[in-house]
């Protein structure tokens, strides 16, 4: 052993040395056992039919085999304009999201808006926040009838809370140099935003759009479910009326158009938080522009 | 400074005119790319909108109308009937919404751990596993909650099992995505300490990556405990119980009054979930 060869040199020393007794963590044995505590807890006293659980990668294997053995390129065209619906409301939805946000954002930010204000502001944005989308559609259902547009201002609605408060606290964190500038030079309390404000956080709040379009469109991609529109019927009528080889279509659509919109606007993101990168350079190089 | 003789600030004034002019420099023109793009955007936000066949139907007009017209749902609102929260129905329902968030996030997180270890560029054993498992939690991440919930109820029935398989794989997802994005920028020094010293790659994950993502993982897990309880309350309407289920049911016999107050009750639920969670977040990190 290593151990045998490193005492002929160093004998002595290694036979006083101890390791440390590592001490005894309260903290760590208390997290553990409330969480095995609480998941054993959970899982035996739940009411669901446990003895089926073996079944289910045997049955979803199943599930997936046939879908994807199945396939029917004459369902493509189906899936695609679904898909396309889904991805409209996502868009518009995101779209109204912004419009109603924008205003609230300034009403809830600490330093343009006084106490009230920001307080009423931010517990108005908490309620569409924690209601999901399809609570918002079911309830616009009736109201629009089955369709898109019930789908549409169920995104527009549920995602204005969390835009509204991330764009508030995206405010919040501006810089005050250029505030304090615009308001030496005079600038009144809408032209400090104007000029000031606005300037400094659009970018933040565009890429904050663009981040929920994303997440939108997963959401709207199930609207369907409930008839608010999209892909989401046709996923489950034929889920339910197990015609798999066009669920499994319409499921490979919803899949990879979502990947290629998710890596499309991760890009712009990211290009809109950095800036343009050589504009600089390109400015300095080109003559005619410093002179 | 049109009258420089009366003005007080006369020896400013004309040291301001002696001072070579200066111009506003030009603003520069968007590119091409820009304007494309802005072009672009427009022509997919009319053609989505408009009345045809491959848009919405957006119209202002139309909304207005729906909103105004009477409706059960907003009748409803009006009445709301918080007498259902203390029925057993929704007691039970919230019970089984709590208990499907809490066993899914657990064991949902339990299987992102090793997922998120790998799935980043540090800690992949080779670039093959790396690829595999980035496509592997892509694919997972772009279905959503309640397609999970449908193919589930699809596989083993209705009930809370599907609900919690569905739960289970979206945690996996989120938490893995989350985790794995914290790797990329840890400290890479204890990471040269533990290869220096002999670490298997196994143990290079245990003792040197774990240790520092530790507490972003159990604050993303939390984070992923509100999501799943969120989610929770919409599984229901495919038929993978929960909360949900006690919605759809009051929605579908037209009680929007029960309907809002087992909502309430559900927000109220939500945002105390998401008070202590971020308390003990903001502690964790």
């Amino acid at each position: 052993m290593s151990r045998a060869r490193i005492q002929t040199a160093n004998e002595a020393r290694f036979e006083r040395a101890v390791r440390p007794e590592k001490p005894f963590n309260w903290f760590r044995l208390v997290v553990t056992v409330a969480v095995v505590g609480g998941f054993l807890g959970a899982a035996l006293s739940v009411d669901a039919r446990w003895e089926r659980l073996p079944e289910a990668p045997g049955q979803l294997w199943n599930i997936a085999r046939l879908m994807f053995t199945d396939l029917d390129l004459d369902d493509l065209p189906d899936a695609l304009e679904s898909m396309w619906e889904s991805v409209a409301i996502a868009w518009l939805g995101t779209m109204i999201a912004a419009v109603l946000s924008f205003p609230l954002a300034f009403l809830a930010a600490q330093n343009i808006s006084g106490r009230v204000s920001v307080v009423v502001t931010r517990q108005l944005l908490n309620i569409p926040r924690a209601i999901p989308e399809i609570i918002f559609a079911v309830a616009l259902i009736p109201i629009f009838g089955l369709g898109p547009l019930a789908g549409t201002v169920a995104i527009g609605l549920s995602s204005t809370g969390t835009i509204g408060k991330l764009s508030a606290e995206i405010i919040e964190g501006c810089g005050k140099g250029p505030v304090e500038a615009a308001a030496a030079a005079g600038g009144s309390k809408v032209q400090r935003i104007r000029w000031a404000v606005i300037p400094q956080v659009m970018p933040e709040i565009v890429a904050f759009w663009l981040y929920r379009f994303e997440i939108n469109i997963r959401a709207s991609a199930v609207l369907g479910v409930v008839g608010a529109g999209g892909i989401g019927t046709m996923l489950q009528q034929n889920i339910e009326f197990r015609n798999w080889g066009t669920a499994g279509m319409a499921l490979i659509v919803v899949v990879l158009v979502t990947i290629i919109i998710d890596t499309v606007s991760g890009a712009i993101r990211r290009r809109i938080i950095r800036g343009p990168r050589s504009v600089y350079g390109h400015v300095v190089q080109d003559p005619q522009q410093i002179v | 400074m049109n009258e420089p003789d009366s003005a007080p600030g006369a020896e400013l004034s004309t040291a301001a005119a002696d001072r070579p002019r200066t111009e506003r420099p030009k603003k520069p023109r968007p590119s091409l790319f820009m304007l494309g793009g802005l072009i672009g955007l427009a022509a997919v936000t009319i053609a989505a909108g408009a009345d045809w066949r491959f848009g919405v139907g957006f119209s202002l007009t139309e909304i207005w109308d729906g909103l105004t017209r009477p409706n059960a749902p907003m009748r409803g609102l009006g009445e709301i009937d918080f007498g259902v929260l203390t029925g057993t129905r929704a007691r039970n329902g919230f019970l089984e919404t709590l208990q499907m968030a809490l066993v899914s996030t657990i064991s949902g997180a339990l299987v992102a751990l090793p997922l998120a270890l790998f799935n980043s560029k540090l800690g992949a054993p080779n670039r093959i596993a790396y690829a595999a498992i980035k496509l592997f939690n892509n694919v997972i991440r772009s279905i959503p909650d309640l397609l999970w919930a449908l193919l589930f109820v699809a596989a083993v029935g209705i009930g809370a099992l599907p609900g919690m398989l569905a739960l289970f794989f979206f945690s996996i997802g989120v938490v893995t995505k989350l985790t794995s994005d914290t790797i990329d920028g840890i400290d890479h020094g204890p990471v040269e300490a533990a290869r220096a010293s002999g670490a298997s790659h196994l143990q290079m994950l245990r003792t040197a990556v774990f240790p520092q993502v530790l507490p972003a993982y159990t604050s993303f897990s939390m984070y992923c405990f509100e999501l799943n309880l969120r989610a929770s309350a919409v599984l229901g309407f495919v038929g993978a119980g929960g909360i949900g289920a006690v919605i759809n049911d009051y929605r579908i016999s037209g009680q929007w009054d029960r309907v809002w107050g087992v909502v309430v009750g559900f927000l109220i639920v939500v945002i105390v979930v998401e008070r202590i969670s971020m308390m003990l977040r903001r502690r964790l990190l």
